[in-house]
């Protein structure tokens, strides 16, 4: 197998270099039979991949230790199905995970690029090619997955167990997918501009592309929260830890893109706004897997960690410069087909809403950076973890959930003062009643209250542009309200998909001020027989169980919930040591409920039976693992294909015809 | 709209600016605290031998010792200040989560509000400037009347399907960039929806 996967690897190296010199060398010396066999190279670099990635699987089933990768992150005990996981435990498989991910994203790009990019094409498949030859040179030079041990080792050094937790399952190969995802606009983006085709051509498949990277950023982002809330056994769901900023920052990037977009595809404007922006991100997303290779700031991804680091430092810098050159180069070609009508426009807000981005970005990313500069600017270093960014990155993430209240309810082009008043006076009434009605309940946190008013304030923003939408198709075609509703959301995919992906933002919100705010602590030492009390609840610790399982040592807690005397739940947390990686693993019972959840972790079991227990009680986190489904169901809503709407008579403009629209978006 | 970010701006400021203020310490008396409190404390110091974790989030045994010193200085009726000293004196600046807001860090702090400022006023004067030329023929008139909007919404898409007949063959064009059509373009359909939608709402501001 071994033999297979490294001449496999090879061939796909060599099929994706030849495809970016015969892309680029077709389209120079005018030759559509060489810019075709570039395009075959593509899926051929994309199969035989996928061949390497089986070789390495079927290995890792057949616990072949002869390579070195599979002894390094498998061994005996290890279950099947955690080969999933184990594939891209380390540099080696993840870096041949994320080449096989970009070669088929590729093959689909190119498989499906639209007609009006003809021209464009080879320069992206081009960038894309040259990207995919970067990182199977490494794999295969540098980080090769296939190498072998001089010995064949009895048992392999088996798979980190922190990593076989559900969750494993899927944040990181999500988040390596969204992250080399930022490739396929920035492919497009570049292809256009190197092709001199600066107007809007490249914006459907950038925005396509754009859009599944953010929701595999998303998701994977919201999937380590959940993972970290589970285990890492602090009660806590994200810290700012130097690479979740590496992933967050990206995400932010990719935002900001696919809302501005959003203006060049329905106004002409923002044209070297977007190149700019997707050249950000992937520069951003560059920058990410550099801090997930033997990036120079600790973290507790450092799993990874490895000398690959100055490498993709010097691709970091490469993937910068060159393209902000060419951008530079066809400056004077990218003008905007129209002007700004006003300054009160969703064109605009669309910009503030860049601007509110980046800022984020930008904080996150010289929050990164600053230990950095204190390292080399005098002896001691200065750390930047959480206290700096929730008190920076907290208000600016309130004005970004304001403006997602009021962007929306502005119209394109120009607003009336007038008309925008009445449009946001039931959405500000709505809020400013939360905030009233909090406060005289008692709540006197002026962010939690500004954090509630503001949520307030978008949801009914939202529900009432689906009220007044679905009344008029009711009023104007009779629908009844089910049937006028669903066909409101179909009949504008990318907006109503987009208020849903809005809505799931608003649940984030309240997860976060809820926990950021209201969440009770405590830590206690309980023997078996004691109880604690934390909020409304009684806990009553029964006592443990001690199995020796194989690689690992179990100990799992009784505990007793109570509330006003009556027993709601018996859970269970549980704690796994291993001593093989001396390394705790540790499983919170949590008792979760829309209002609060309850969340006992045991921190540590002493030898007389008493356990440490951490104990929290975490308003609203709920709505926030609610989210991903909802943010998933509106993406897919806001790319779901429409239909090509065939030239009609003006009067009965709402007459389709079958067959599907010929672009990706 | 600028104003609202000004404000949002003005108030991540005063935030900063009362930073202290924000944990409150209410003076209890000598020795007694709360355990927020001292979790708050736990929160602003890293963990020395575990990657970017605090001493309230790692579950090693010095962040359980130094946890309970914590505790221990608070019930000797030491606030804040002096405990958060008192560690980084034996471990340096770096135990501490943030940069302290004095000297020469005070760039750690102030870099990001330059940075949102100078961001406002650039999206401000680029908005002014794109405006401006707004006023150039393309559009001659800005609609006001809210009444007419139905109406002239029905006439742009009149023209972009009777413009998308032609409009299919000039995208080969290689000069077609600098030349952009007025209207949407034809493929997109979400326009046309999105004009049907304000359609809807403008028949409901009547």
């Amino acid at each position: 197998m071994a033999e297979l996967g490294a001449i496999s690897l090879w061939i796909a190296l060599a099929l994706a270099a030849y495809s970016t010199v015969g892309s680029v060398a077709g389209k120079l010396r005018l030759s559509p039979a060489l810019v075709e066999s570039a395009q075959s190279a593509v899926y051929a670099a994309a199969l035989a991949l996928l061949v390497a990635t089986l070789s390495l699987v079927i290995a890792f089933i057949s616990r072949d230790f002869e390579i070195a990768y599979v002894a390094a992150h498998s061994d005996l005990a290890m279950a099947n199905r955690f080969t999933w996981v184990a594939f891209y435990a380390g540099n080696e498989g993840s870096l041949l995970y994320i080449g096989t991910v970009l070669a088929i994203m590729s093959s689909i790009a190119v498989w499906r690029s639209p007609e009006k990019f003809k021209d464009a094409m080879p320069y992206t498949t081009a960038v894309l090619m040259l990207t995919l030859t970067f990182f199977l040179a490494v794999i295969a030079v540098m980080a090769n997955p296939f190498d072998k041990l001089p010995f064949v080792p009895l048992d392999g050094e088996g798979i980190n167990p922190l990593l076989t937790h559900f969750g494993m399952f899927f944040h990181p190969p999500a988040l390596m997918a969204g992250l080399i995802g930022i490739t396929l606009p920035f492919a497009f983006a570049l292809g256009s501009l190197l092709a001199g085709k600066t107007g809007d051509e490249w914006v459907d498949a950038g925005r396509f592309w754009g859009i599944i990277s953010w929701v595999l950023l998303a998701a994977g982002l919201l999937l380590g929260s959940w993972w970290a809330y589970t285990i890492l056994g602090w009660g806590g769901f994200w810290f700012w830890d130097p690479v979740e900023n590496a992933a967050f920052m990206p995400w932010l990037a990719i935002t900001a893109f696919i809302h501005s977009v959003m203006v060049q595809k329905r106004r002409g404007m923002f044209r070297m706004w977007n190149i700019v922006l997707v050249n950000v991100a992937f520069g951003l997303a560059l920058y990410g897997m550099f801090m997930n290779r033997g990036g120079s700031v600790p973290s507790v991804h450092s799993f990874g960690e490895s000398s690959l680091g100055w490498i993709f430092l010097i691709f970091l810098a490469v993937g910068v410069v060159v393209p902000f050159a060419i951008f530079i180069w066809r400056y004077p070609l990218l003008k905007s087909a129209r002007n700004l009508d006003s300054m009160l426009s969703r064109e605009a807000a669309f910009l503030v809403n860049n601007l509110l981005f980046l800022a984020i970005a930008f904080v996150t990313l010289w929050g990164t950076v600053y230990p950095l500069l204190t390292r080399l600017t005098n002896d001691e270093t200065i750390t930047v973890a959480r206290p700096f960014y929730d008190q920076v990155n907290g208000p600016l993430m309130l004005a970004l959930v304001f403006l997602m209240g009021v962007g929306p309810l502005i119209p394109w082009r120009k607003a009336g003062m007038a008309s925008v008043r009445k449009t946001l006076l039931p959405p500000i009434i709505g809020g400013l009643a939360t905030v009233g009605i909090l406060a005289a309940l008692g709540l006197h946190k002026e962010y939690a209250l500004i954090g509630f008013g503001l949520a307030t304030f978008v949801t009914t923003g939202i529900l009432m542009e689906w009220f007044r939408g679905t009344r008029s198709r009711h009023r104007s075609s009779g629908e009844n309200y089910a049937t006028a509703f669903l066909r409101l959301i179909m009949a504008n995919r990318p907006r109503y998909g987009g208020y849903i992906v809005h809505l799931s933002v608003v649940m984030v919100t309240l997860g976060i001020v809820g926990t950021s705010f209201f969440s009770t602590q405590v830590d206690v030492v309980l023997s078996p027989g004691e109880s604690v009390v934390i909020e409304n609840y009684e806990l009553v610790y029964l006592g443990s169980v001690e199995t020796h399982k194989g690689n690992r040592t179990e100990f799992i807690s009784t505990v007793q919930i109570f509330r006003d005397g009556d027993l709601l739940e018996t859970i269970r947390p549980k704690r796994d040591f291993y001593p093989s990686f001396n390394m705790a693993a540790t499983s919170a019972a949590i008792r979760s409920t829309p209002v609060e959840d309850l969340y006992v972790v045991p921190s540590e079991n002493l030898p007389d039976g008493s356990v440490g227990f951490r104990i929290l009680v975490n308003p609203l986190i709920w709505w926030m693992w609610v989210a991903g489904p909802v943010m998933l169901v509106g993406t897919v809503v806001a790319l779901w294909p429409t239909r090509v709407r065939a030239p009609a008579p003006v009067p009965t403009p709402r007459r389709l015809t079958p067959g599907t629209r010929p672009t990706t978006a | 709209m600028l104003v609202v970010f000004a404000l949002f701006s003005a108030l991540a400021l005063t935030q900063i600016d009362t930073l202290h203020a924000q944990t409150p310490e209410p003076v209890a008396p000598e020795g007694s605290y709360s355990e927020s409190q001292a979790q708050g404390i736990d929160r602003m110091i890293m963990c020395p031998v575990c990657p970017a974790e605090t001493i309230d989030q790692a579950q090693v045994e010095i962040s359980f010792q130094m946890r309970q010193i914590v505790r221990d200085m608070l019930s000797q009726g030491r606030d804040r200040d002096e405990i958060l000293d008192f560690f980084v004196e034996r471990y340096g600046k770096d135990i501490l989560a943030a940069p302290p807001k004095s000297g020469a860090n005070l760039v750690a702090w102030l870099m990001p509000i330059a940075a949102v400022s100078v961001g406002l006023i650039a999206v401000y004067l680029v908005l002014r400037s794109m405006t401006r030329r707004g006023t150039a023929p393309v559009i001659a008139q800005p609609v006001t009347d809210a009444g007419l909007i139905p109406y002239l919404q029905l006439v742009d898409r009149h023209l972009d399907m009777t413009r998308s007949a032609p409009q299919t063959g000039s995208t080969s064009n290689p000069n077609s960039s600098g030349v952009e059509p007025l209207g949407e373009s034809p493929g997109d359909s979400t326009a046309t929806d999105e004009s049907e939608a304000n359609v809807d709402q403008g028949e409901q501001g009547k």
